[in-house]
């Protein structure tokens, strides 16, 4: 592990997907690669090789979870930092994403101007 | 401008255009939603419908609640789970009233949205410190309401303007619709029986302030400090509080915030990677300048004053180390840090190029990230460095020979652009009694406090130093006469005002000060106007102290 530069954002809402853009590439100085969709994200994220992968809990088709189950598959993904992001963060539910695999999980709405130092202390944790 | 308050700038840009797009459609994805609800029959028929309105209603709630309107967040999610809720079971089950209700509950959504816009206004991010001149803002949560007070007055005195909160609650329910410049809050609410830095992370508008974050306790745990770390707090003071240290450490942190951007001249043949490196530094808070012509690189440097020339190696004419090499021979620049950015990879020529005055070599291509991450690196060691040697380390401001040679610089820049420039001589009445009486820790107290008074009392182009023991210079570029004389007369008024206490004792100090403005004085270098300052603030010293003098020629009377 050296720096954290590259992100891949998992995350079907398109203006959540604008503001985390934004929030991680101008505020967080990062590479960031946005998918739609967790079928998405499997197809794109070995070539993509971020650091780290931000996985939105509830998305139609794929969800958070099973996605991430999915990307642990891939020899590349297999050890990579994940952290889900929710909007529903009751201390169970950290846990059992925990237990799935997750470093750490966002509560959404995130602040634009803080997520990417969020971000930053997950992966360095 | 700081780089933080570039960026939050920029960014609040940014997503005020997104939000207004977002607002656009929305009216559009309310209307879609009644139709959707007011169409369920209650039977299994509507299980696509109730799909769709679930998953339609879970992106409303995120989205909504991402672009600030918390109100229609909270309705979303609600509808949401009610939706969720249905299609667990059959959905015959699901009455007409209940659907009634529904259908009510998701066209009320849209009535949110008003209250939602006469927010928008209040929460749109308003970062950095405040503007130089105005109060500092400091929020003390502090459950001792007797010690809050006590240490409220203390920081009052040196200027802060504090609100005290007894309770974390009452700092919560502010801090929605209010934004202090600083929090400093006491560790252990025994009432509550809380400890903040576990809690703080539960109160959303506490934490959406990012505002600088200093802690206070009574009792050193190592559990609270680290917390306190991931909490980003910038202090961890023990009671009973130094308030000198304190506010020492308040300042610096304000300091920098108040930090002005970092300034990159790019000296660079190919003008369209010029301005590709203009915009990346640029985008990342900085300052930064192309040099058009080579051959007025001097006149560039003394006008720009970059902190960092980013130079190409091979240009037409002249090569980098040419100029380099004549940035060199001005001694003013001898330490200014050049830094080549070229395709060279030969180490021997790269050798070659640092012996003939340059720092540092970067390798095209670069990243956009790499460039800002090295220049900026690089500008913050010029910035450490430049502090250690130049700043006085009881106030942080300049030494003798650097506010001297500012004078000099902005009263060359003022020949040059035609605006006046005023020096100001200050001093304090009376010291060796201060220092005789209370001795010379209490005499650095009132030292300091002075130091953070001017500081907080000019703008940010304006230059203080400290002259000599209680001796102060202020260098204000773009200041007549008049307007300095108004503004070194209030300073003059806030410093008398600043109650110092000593053994339970309280006292106050005063301040003399002489003015002289490049106007009066045309043909004055900026050793010859300091004279002339230094004068009248003789003047000021025999017409009884207290009092600010010179710069009469266009006050026409105004003065006592």
């Amino acid at each position: 592990m050296s720096t954290l530069q590259r992100i891949l954002y998992v995350e079907d809402e398109p203006d959540i997907q604008a503001v985390a853009k934004l929030a991680l590439e101008m505020v967080g100085g990062f590479t960031v690669k946005i998918c739609s969709s967790g079928e998405e994200a499997l197809r794109e994220a070995v070539a993509f090789a971020p650091d780290m992968i931000l996985l939105d809990v509830m998305m139609p088709g794929m969800d958070g979870p099973s996605t991430l189950m999915a990307l642990r598959e891939l020899p590349a993904l297999a050890e990579l930092p994940v952290a889900f992001m929710t909007a529903k963060v009751q201390p169970a539910e950290v846990t059992y994403y925990k237990s799935l695999g997750a470093r750490d999980v966002i509560p959404k709405p995130f602040d634009p101007m803080t997520l990417a130092s969020q971000v930053r202390a997950i992966w360095e944790a | 401008m700081s780089n933080e308050k570039t960026m939050a700038v920029a960014v609040a840009e940014q997503l005020a255009r997104l939000r207004d797009d977002y607002l656009a459609r929305l009216p559009a994805e309310l209307t879609g939603l009644e139709a959707l609800a007011s169409g369920l029959s209650g039977s299994e028929i509507d299980r696509a419908s109730l799909d769709e309105l679930y998953q339609r209603l879970h992106k409303l709630a995120g989205s909504g609640g991402t672009f600030g309107l918390a109100a229609l967040s909270v309705g979303a999610r609600s509808l949401e789970q009610r939706v969720r809720g249905w299609l667990a079971e059959p959905l015959d089950a699901v009455d007409v009233q209940a659907r009634q209700t529904f259908a009510q509950d998701v066209a009320a959504l849209g009535k949110t949205l008003s209250e939602a816009n006469a927010m928008a206004s209040a929460t749109l991010p308003d970062k950095g410190a405040s503007a130089p001149g105005q109060c500092i803002q400091v929020w003390l949560v502090e459950d001792d309401a007797l010690l809050g007070q006590a240490l409220g007055r203390q920081l009052e005195s040196f200027n802060y303007v504090v609100r005290l909160f007894t309770r974390i609650g009452d700092a919560e329910a502010a801090a929605q619709t209010e934004r202090p410049d600083m929090l400093l809050m006491d560790v252990m609410f025994e009432q509550e029986g809380e400890n903040s830095t576990e809690v703080f992370t539960l109160h959303p508008n506490l934490r959406a302030l990012s505002c600088p974050l200093l802690f206070i306790t009574a009792q050193d745990d190592f559990q609270s400090r680290v917390r306190a770390s991931q909490l980003g707090a910038e202090g961890y003071f023990l009671k009973p509080l130094e308030v000198p240290r304190l506010v020492n450490r308040m300042v610096q942190v304000l300091e920098k915030l108040r930090a002005p951007s970092q300034r990159v001249l790019i000296v660079d043949d190919d003008a369209d990677l010029a301005e590709h490196y203009r915009l990346a530094l640029l985008a990342a808070g900085m300052e930064a300048e192309i040099l058009q012509q080579p051959a007025a690189i001097m006149e560039k440097i003394a006008t720009f004053r970059p902190e960092l020339v980013l130079m190409d190696m091979h240009m037409p004419d002249f090569s980098g180390p040419d100029l380099a090499g004549v940035i060199r021979q001005h001694d003013n620049w001898s330490s200014l840090p050049i830094v080549y950015l070229s395709a060279e990879t030969d180490l021997d020529r790269q050798i070659e190029a640092m012996n003939r005055g340059a720092d540092d070599f970067l390798t095209k291509p670069i990243s956009d990230a790499q460039l800002v991450a090295a220049v900026r690196i690089r500008i913050e060691r010029a910035r450490y460095l430049d502090e250690q040697i130049n700043r006085d380390s009881l106030t942080g401001l300049l030494k003798h020979a650097s506010i001297k040679e500012s004078a000099g610089i902005e009263v060359i820049r003022a020949r040059r652009s035609g605006k006046p420039v005023t020096l100001a001589m200050l001093d304090i009445d009376h010291f060796k009694v201060v220092n005789d009486t209370y001795g010379h820790a209490v005499g650095d107290v009132v030292i300091s406090s002075i130091a953070m008074l001017l500081r907080q009392r000019v703008r940010q182009s304006d230059i203080v130093g400290r002259y000599g023991g209680e001796e102060f210079v202020l260098v204000l570029p773009e200041c007549g006469a008049k307007d300095a004389h108004l503004l070194l007369d209030d300073i003059r008024q806030r410093f008398a005002a600043v109650r110092f206490s000593y053994a339970q004792k309280d006292f106050t100090c005063t301040l003399s000060a002489g003015l002289a403005c490049s106007a009066q004085h045309p043909d004055s270098n900026g050793a010859a106007l300091l004279v002339a300052a230094d004068e009248a603030l003789y003047v000021a010293k025999r017409g009884g102290r207290n009092q600010v003098r010179g710069g009469q020629l266009d006050l026409k009377g105004a003065q006592p």
